[in-house]
């Protein structure tokens, strides 16, 4: 296992906490608007990539 | 969804408005969150602590540097970190405070304000608030002067809060201190409601100690705050330790007694810090979440009985108000009884009204969004219309 792990770790936790924030922002009905839509789309491809790397780093 | 045995993972401002009265200015940053993440642990900001071996001295995380820009923020000379505003009052009146000794403070004080005045063995004076709700500077020399009459002597230290929490009043702290200093009386500014909500300047506002929140209004965990003193007053509350064991002939150091040592030695701190800058920067911005504020409360104003029991205008964002005309003529006969304004507002997404309170409830827009004000202002429009009571705002 690797920091490269331990980073991706708290990355994915740290766009978590972002997209709460967001969750949070737009509570009760969550519906987004043009800019929160943008940031949920980049905070969750951000997530992904991390999650991809995670995978890598520990399944290898 | 649990996060441990029996605990429910709390996802309340994530699923509704939360209009807490105290629990408005204590949400975290996503900053304060990631830190909490980062440094759960007990004693997780002391990996780097070295000689002096004190919390305000360590620089990894950069907690030093912490407590001089919360101190040139709030304009006073020396902060401690503290666990909650609480322990801020204690250390001052346990500095100042010897048994039998009046303390002033106010009709409209929190309650942690009279038990460090008991702690300390003095007696309790309260300067009455008048028929608005507001202390002024003329009732408090009134009450001095009753004091003096009564006990001889002037009282030894004031606490006066800003912001009151009953009403979310604003006091005229700095006449009020301009008063108690005519007297030599040292005075607490309690900044429970202020400190990380509107600008602070405690020299400017006569204070020679400010208190804050970190929980109530600084997006901190609880529990947390911070006391700031004034250069004069730094060696009285902030002396250092001077005991000696007898059979180990040990001393500690600089450890502060009135601190008990160290005071926020992990997620507390880092989690305050990691808001600093963004709370620096919101309180800079109150007006926004005061036209929040302004809409919520013509909403409920159009609302045909409903009073504003704090002083109007609102200058805060935490508001006492008076249903008993109208959402408590509703409790009478519905078959939910006063539950059903909670239950219609949970419905609509919104929480933090004491569950079957329509009677006189308090309620904090601090940290809305336009949109989310917007929400309330329409909800209780139509939970008023709903239940047949006369209102005139309109709904968008």
């Amino acid at each position: 296992m690797s920091k490269r792990a331990v980073d991706m770790t708290f990355q994915a936790l740290f766009t978590l906490t972002d997209l709460r924030v967001l969750l949070r922002e737009t509570a009760p009905s969550h519906e987004f608007d043009t800019d929160q839509r943008v940031q949920a789309q980049r905070l969750l491809e951000n997530l992904e990539r991390q999650v991809g790397s995670l995978k890598q780093e520990m399944l290898k | 969804m649990r996060c441990g045995n029996g605990i429910e993972a709390r996802q309340v401002d994530e699923l509704f408005i939360n209009i807490d009265p105290i629990q408005a200015g204590g949400r975290l940053t996503a900053d304060a969150m990631k830190a909490v993440i980062a440094f759960g642990d007990g004693y997780s900001v002391c990996d780097n602590c070295r000689k002096p071996n004190r919390l305000d001295y360590i620089s990894k995380p950069p907690i030093a540097e912490f407590h001089k820009d919360v101190a040139k923020w709030l304009n006073m000379d020396a902060v401690r970190t503290v666990p909650g505003a609480r322990r801020g009052f204690q250390a001052v009146a346990h500095t100042y405070v010897k048994k039998g000794d009046p303390v002033l403070l106010t009709s409209l004080s929190h309650y942690t304000e009279f038990l460090a005045i008991e702690e300390a063995g003095g007696i309790a004076r309260e300067i009455p608030a008048n028929g608005q709700m507001l202390v002024t500077p003329e009732a408090a020399a009134a009450k001095i002067e009753a004091v003096i009459q009564e006990s001889g002597r002037a009282p030894v230290l004031a606490f006066i809060d800003h912001v009151d929490y009953q009403y979310g009043n604003i006091h005229d702290f700095t006449g009020i201190a301009k008063v108690a200093h005519q007297y030599d009386i040292p005075v607490v500014y309690n900044g429970a409601y202020t400190v990380g909500i509107l600008p602070v300047d405690g020299k400017a506002l006569g204070a020679d100690f400010v208190v804050g929140s970190g929980h109530k209004s600084m997006a901190a965990p609880a529990p947390s705050g911070v006391l700031a003193v004034t250069a004069e007053r730094e060696k009285e509350v902030f002396r250092t330790t001077a005991i000696t064991g007898d059979v180990t002939n040990r001393t500690f150091g600089i450890k502060e007694p009135e601190m008990m040592g160290c005071t926020l030695m992990g997620v507390t701190l880092v989690g305050m810090m990691a808001s600093f800058p963004h709370v620096k920067e919101r309180t800079k911005h109150f007006d926004r979440e005061l036209a929040n504020h302004h809409t919520v409360m013509e909403a409920l104003l159009s609302i045909d009985g409903t009073k504003c029991l704090s002083e109007y205008p609102r200058k805060h964002t935490m508001t006492r108000i008076n249903t008993i005309a109208s959402f408590d003529k509703v409790a009478e006969t519905h078959k939910k009884r006063g539950y059903y304004l909670q239950s219609a507002l949970e419905e609509r997404g919104i929480t933090g009204v004491i569950p079957g309170a329509t009677k006189i409830w308090k309620f904090n827009t601090y940290g809305t969004t336009r949109k989310q004000a917007d929400h309330l202002a329409r909800s209780f429009v139509e939970i008023a219309r709903e239940n047949g009571l006369a209102a005139r705002g309109q709904i968008s």
